[in-house]
């Protein structure tokens, strides 16, 4: 039988792309032709999604801010309005922990975005506003 | 600092009882499936079963605004050709379950999957003012305070 001489590469090579495809799909995970093609997308997948992470996230937080701001009788853009018009720079991310995790704290920044807001005490404030008594 | 994701075995899910005589379907329909899916609570998450649990009474009273009641069409298909079949919000009503509007209009609001079914389970729909959640002690929300439009005027 010829001799291999480049086996224990490729096999070290074969072994590093099936580790890589622990938990894949049926073939996926222990045929190498397939298992390579499948391990190269997957890290494709892997680089676009650690830079669609952030946006989730911050849509995660625009998402719990909104909720949390309508308790307190606003929307989600104008509470950001206020922050802004009341010079708060925290961010979504601090702010939405701040809603789950002290409640007394975020009414206490959200009050102040509202003195910010000329319009809700102009007397136009829309009527949800009102109606959850802004 | 990490980013608060509820666990499933922490949620505490409240009770909450809607009378649906005289609202308007759709406008009531999408404040239901945003209760359901935990869109009003600051912790929301979006692959966890967080939402309420809501009962609605008097879901045969509920109203269409516009043409709607006698316009509106629901559609399904037998799988078989030519087997569009359809029916009205009318006949719906007048049915013998008419809570179905109601309960398909909501369901229709929820993203489908896994996670959207279980969150229809946690929707209780009675076409009369009879409930058998008692036990629960669900708080009445007032939809037709909240906006004007949520009645038909």
């Amino acid at each position: 039988m010829a001799r291999v001489k480049r086996g224990v590469t490729s096999h070290a090579k074969h072994k590093k792309t099936i580790k890589a495809a622990k938990g894949f799909y049926g073939r996926r995970k222990n045929t190498i032709r397939i298992a390579k093609q499948a391990v190269e997308r997957s890290m494709q997948y892997a680089t676009r999604d650690r830079r669609t992470k952030k946006r989730n996230f911050r849509a995660l937080w625009v998402q719990r801010l909104n909720a949390a701001a309508r308790e307190h009788g606003l929307s989600y853009s104008r509470l950001i309005d206020g922050l802004n018009k009341a010079g708060i720079e925290m961010d979504r991310k601090v702010l939405s922990d701040m809603a789950i995790h002290e409640p007394d704290a975020f009414a206490a920044v959200v009050a102040q975005a509202k003195d910010a807001l000329s319009y809700l005490k102009d007397g136009n404030a829309n009527e949800y506003e009102r109606a959850v008594g802004a | 600092m990490k980013t608060f994701s509820q666990k499933p075995a922490e949620v505490t899910k409240d009770w909450i009882l809607i009378d649906a005589e005289g609202l308007v379907v759709g406008r009531l329909a999408s404040l239901v499936a945003n209760r359901l899916r935990g869109k009003h609570k600051p912790s929301f998450t979006p692959h966890v079963d967080d939402g309420d649990n809501v009962i609605i009474i008097n879901a045969d009273k509920a109203v269409f605004t516009g043409r709607k009641y006698e316009d509106k069409k629901y559609f399904w298909h037998t799988g078989y050709p030519g087997g569009i079949k359809e029916r009205t919000a009318k006949q719906l009503f007048e049915g013998r379950f008419p809570e179905r509007v109601l309960e398909k209009a909501v369901q229709r609001m929820i993203p489908r999957g896994p996670l959207g079914r279980r969150q229809m389970k946690n929707l209780k729909v009675y076409a009369g003012a009879e409930h058998p959640h008692e036990a629960q002690q669900p708080k009445v929300l007032d939809v037709a305070a909240l906006s004007s439009k949520n009645t038909r005027a």
